[in-house]
């Protein structure tokens, strides 16, 4: 039971910097076909840091083949903040597609369906790694 | 909501990780309970009244404010 908990505690802070991670990637993703240049030193860089944090994730979270998926978290505080985090998830999303709904039709021409859906799913990551880490400090 | 259970946990010379331990709870549980940021449930109340063998208004006590 304790194991369960600590190993909780454990992929929940490894959780909220891959978020972070993810959220980054993302925005590249989503902002790198807006340049003109297509530079590759920077998409092998991208890459990279992205494969490096999942690796990273994978390992330092205390992952086991034993581990099954679970929605809610044992301990009552990590599940009560990630219930909120979600919540915020929400609000920046709602926040993000009222601003872009608001402002859309200036760039609307550039800017494809594939690098909106990105750009939200940088915005929900980025929203819920903060999230976590910052109800997470002590 | 204010309680007294940093004051029970220092008293009986624990760490909040061997108070976590105790009860099957993370840390963070038991540093955001003492600092009054979390309110924790009634089975997390009455297990820490438990193991320090007290009751749990002896813990927790409310404020103007609740």
């Amino acid at each position: 039971m304790n194991q369960d908990i600590k190993a909780e505690e454990k992929f929940m802070g490894q959780n909220a910097w891959f978020s972070i991670f993810m959220a980054v990637t993302l925005l590249i993703i989503s902002v790198y076909p807006m340049l003109n240049k297509a530079s590759t030193p920077l998409l092998v860089l991208g890459v990279s840091a992205f494969l490096g944090s999942f690796f990273m994730f994978v390992i330092r979270g205390g992952f086991t083949r034993k581990m099954k998926y679970h929605l809610t978290y044992k301990d009552e505080y990590l599940n009560t903040i990630d219930t909120i985090a979600y919540k915020h998830v929400v609000l920046a999303l709602l926040i993000t597609m009222g601003t872009v709904y608001l402002g859309s039709n200036d760039f609307a021409l550039h800017i494809t369906h594939s690098m909106m859906a990105t750009f939200y799913l940088a915005v929900m990551c980025l929203a819920y790694g903060v999230s976590i880490l910052w109800q997470n400090r002590d | 909501m204010q309680n007294h259970i940093a004051k029970f946990r220092k008293a009986a010379g624990l760490s909040q990780q061997e108070l976590a331990d105790a009860i099957s709870v993370s840390r963070k549980t038991v540093s955001t309970v003492e600092t009054s940021r979390f309110t924790p449930s009634v089975i997390i109340a009455l297990k820490i009244a438990l193991f320090f063998n007290t009751s749990v208004e002896s813990l927790f006590s409310l404020d103007e404010t609740d």
